[in-house]
């Protein structure tokens, strides 16, 4: 398929900026008579923050499950570095680097945080002996706790002080940066954050939105999806706006206000 | 104020050691306070018997909290037991088959019967609670068929009755006891090592210490006093061994850490890739096979298998309560075996005691509750705690 005709906007965008690292073309989605995502374009590049803003039911979450595997699209196709991919199920995204954060977290409580990280993909010994089922292989528990601590620091989270504290002793904040350091532990490049803000306070979204800075700067690509304005404005590189399924245009946060955004989230424009 | 003590508690709950004091402590003010009031209850003798007559109600504890852990119940496990026990019984009584196996066939029985109660729940997606509600009454009812029309069937078998009678000489049981706290030891060590060569944070030295004395002087205390009497029992290394197992199996496998994620949170395993069906059908074979175990011991201590002594009586509710003296959560996602089978001692120690006491049955029922209760209450404060809800 030819690449170049289906990225109209490649290259029309601001000088410094890296190449589209992903893209979404035509994507469709019908729920019975609703159109919730119709011939929707969505692009991503690396070390940049997308910001996707629009009302309730615009068709955000449904884009990012989409992208994400977790519900398939009718029609559309997803691009990486110019290759098209197949995205059908959450395991398809993960190889290819796509991690979602969803905004209920998914973190088991009951488990420290290492164990959280590292939930369904453990490190274990004697990984090579095949006879012994995958399960039953002991947990190498040092190396995960290593690795949690180099992810977290990674990430400069620095709030965090044993790697075996159960989660449920966790702040919302502190929360927030371990669900985000299990996306972007492996080798993702593209991080989906859904509301990650939505029930924090002042001091622990000041901590989320630090950690979105810095996946923009270990070069993910980010999509921020939030109904707040001051805190997309702070941190988006660029915000697409979605209203009734389409995408209704991508802003330079540098040249466009918050006025023009709820403008265009309300009235189209 | 309260909410502060509650979260203290439910941290404390939260470790491993902590979770194991309360129900250490409940097991030695129980045993003080007996052994004031009747001094024979400190005697070797009635040790060993109190730890015979544990092993049982301990079996079927471990078993149950696999499934506890994921958050489901097993109301089957005793008469599980019971059918497994039965068929035991026929097989090496009537039937002429030799008794290792038949041994062998009821421990593969309890896996099936447990293995189709968890392909039920895990595909119908039916509660816990009444899929093995059904195994109950059912299993009762097979149980009765298979045993026939007397109701019972006495087992002369001496490999059966080796199962509880046998104990270790005296120098074995002191050999197995010492190499058990080395390994003991040497993991805790090994650990500290490499905790520090990788930079991690390390427990504080005194606890590992306190951790270290205190399993040695309990594994030491108990080989004495059993030695005193007759030795260490063979039935009490099978449970601790399959316990060992489950142990491991539960903390130190991606199977385990897949359990506590079942009973801490479901749709953020499933997320993960945990297969939940899988999950729950291996978890109740398992328990399905220490039910088989435990219907074995059973039916080797009493020389026989009736219907009373494990789908009438008190066996099923008093391994659960077990489990839950224990500090397993009702609700899922925490808890440990071993902590099981220190309930299964304190429930042991309360009706040892009371029967040395001359309490009558009303009496006993009512302190089992009582201790029943308190620890649900437990569970429950902590557990409000521990989520900050």
């Amino acid at each position: 398929m030819n690449n170049n005709n289906i990225n109209p906007l490649k290259n029309t965008s601001s000088e410094q900026t890296n190449p589209i690292h992903f893209s979404a073309q035509g994507i469709m989605k019908k729920f019975g008579g609703i159109d919730a995502l119709n011939d929707v374009n969505f692009e991503l590049r690396r070390g940049e923050v997308m910001g996707l803003v629009g009302d309730n039911g615009a068709g955000k979450t449904t884009l990012m499950k989409a992208i994400s595997g977790a519900q398939l699209c009718d029609s559309g196709a997803f691009f990486i570095d110019g290759k098209e991919v197949k995205i059908n199920s959450p395991h398809d995204a993960s190889r290819k680097g796509i991690q979602i954060v969803y905004q209920d977290l998914a973190l088991c409580e009951n488990l420290d945080v290492t164990a959280n990280l590292f939930l369904g993909n453990e490190i274990r010994y004697l990984d090579n002996l095949k006879i012994i089922p995958r399960a039953l292989r002991p947990l190498n528990h040092l190396s995960m706790e290593e690795q949690t601590k180099a992810a977290l620091r990674k990430l400069k989270v620095h709030t965090i002080t044993s790697m075996r504290t159960k989660i449920a002793f966790l702040s919302g904040g502190q929360r927030q940066s371990i669900a985000i350091a299990r996306a972007t532990k492996s080798d993702s490049s593209i991080v989906l954050l859904d509301e990650p803000t939505a029930a924090l306070g002042v001091s622990q979204t000041k901590e989320v939105l630090q950690l979105v800075k810095r996946l923009r700067e270990t070069n993910h690509a980010v999509v921020l999806i939030s109904h707040n304005l001051n805190n997309i404005f702070e941190v988006c590189d660029r915000i697409t706006v979605m209203r009734q399924g389409e995408n209704i245009g991508v802003f330079d946060t540098k040249n466009t206000t918050p006025d023009q955004i709820v403008s265009s989230i309300t009235r189209g424009e | 104020m309260l909410k502060n003590i509650q979260e203290k508690i439910g941290y404390l709950r939260e470790t491993q050691l902590g979770s194991f004091i309360p129900v250490l402590l409940a097991l030695i003010v129980i045993w003080i306070y007996f052994g004031i009031k009747e001094p024979v209850f400190l005697s070797p003798r009635n040790f060993y018997f109190l730890f015979m007559q544990s092993a049982v109600v301990g079996t079927l504890a471990v078993g149950v909290t696999l499934v506890l852990l994921m958050g489901d119940i097993d109301l089957s496990i005793a008469t599980v037991a019971g059918v497994c026990a039965a068929i035991v019984a026929v097989l090496s009584t009537k039937m002429g088959v030799s008794a290792p196996i038949a041994c062998l066939a009821g421990l593969g029985a309890g896996a099936v019967l447990g293995g189709i109660m968890g392909t039920i729940i895990a595909y119908f997606r039916i509660p816990s609670f009444v899929v093995t509600l059904a195994g109950l009454l059912g299993f009762q009812g097979l149980m009765m068929k298979i045993l026939g029309i007397h109701g019972a069937i006495n087992v002369r078998d001496p490999f059966i009755r080796g199962l509880t009678t046998t104990t270790l000489p005296d120098s074995i049981g002191l050999i197995l006891a010492a190499i058990g706290i080395i390994i003991f030891g040497l993991a805790i060590w090994n650990n500290r090592r490499a905790r520090n060569a990788k930079n991690l944070d390390n427990d504080l030295l005194y606890l590992s210490i306190i951790k270290f004395i205190f399993f040695s002087t309990l594994v030491i205390t108990a080989t004495l006093i059993l030695n005193a009497y007759r030795g260490v029992p063979l039935t009490i290394i099978i449970l601790l061994s399959l316990t060992g197992f489950l142990g491991w199996l539960t903390t130190s496998t991606s199977y385990g850490r897949a359990m506590f994620a079942v009973g801490g949170n479901l749709e953020s395993a499933r997320r993960v890739g945990i297969s939940i069906e899988y999950m729950r059908i291996s978890a109740f074979a398992l328990v399905g096979f220490m039910a088989a175990v435990g219907g074995i011991i059973g039916a080797s201590r009493y020389a026989s298998v009736s219907f009373n002594a494990f789908a009438g009586g008190p066996l099923l509710l008093e391994a659960i309560g077990a489990a839950v003296i224990g500090g397993t959560s009702l609700f899922g996602g925490r808890g440990s075996v071993w902590n099981a089978i220190l309930g299964a001692l304190v429930i042991g120690s309360l009706g040892n005691g009371l029967d040395l006491a001359g309490a009558r049955a009303a009496d006993k029922l009512m302190f089992s509750g009582a201790i029943l209760l308190i620890a649900v209450t437990l569970d429950a404060v902590t557990r409000g705690g521990a989520s900050r809800k």
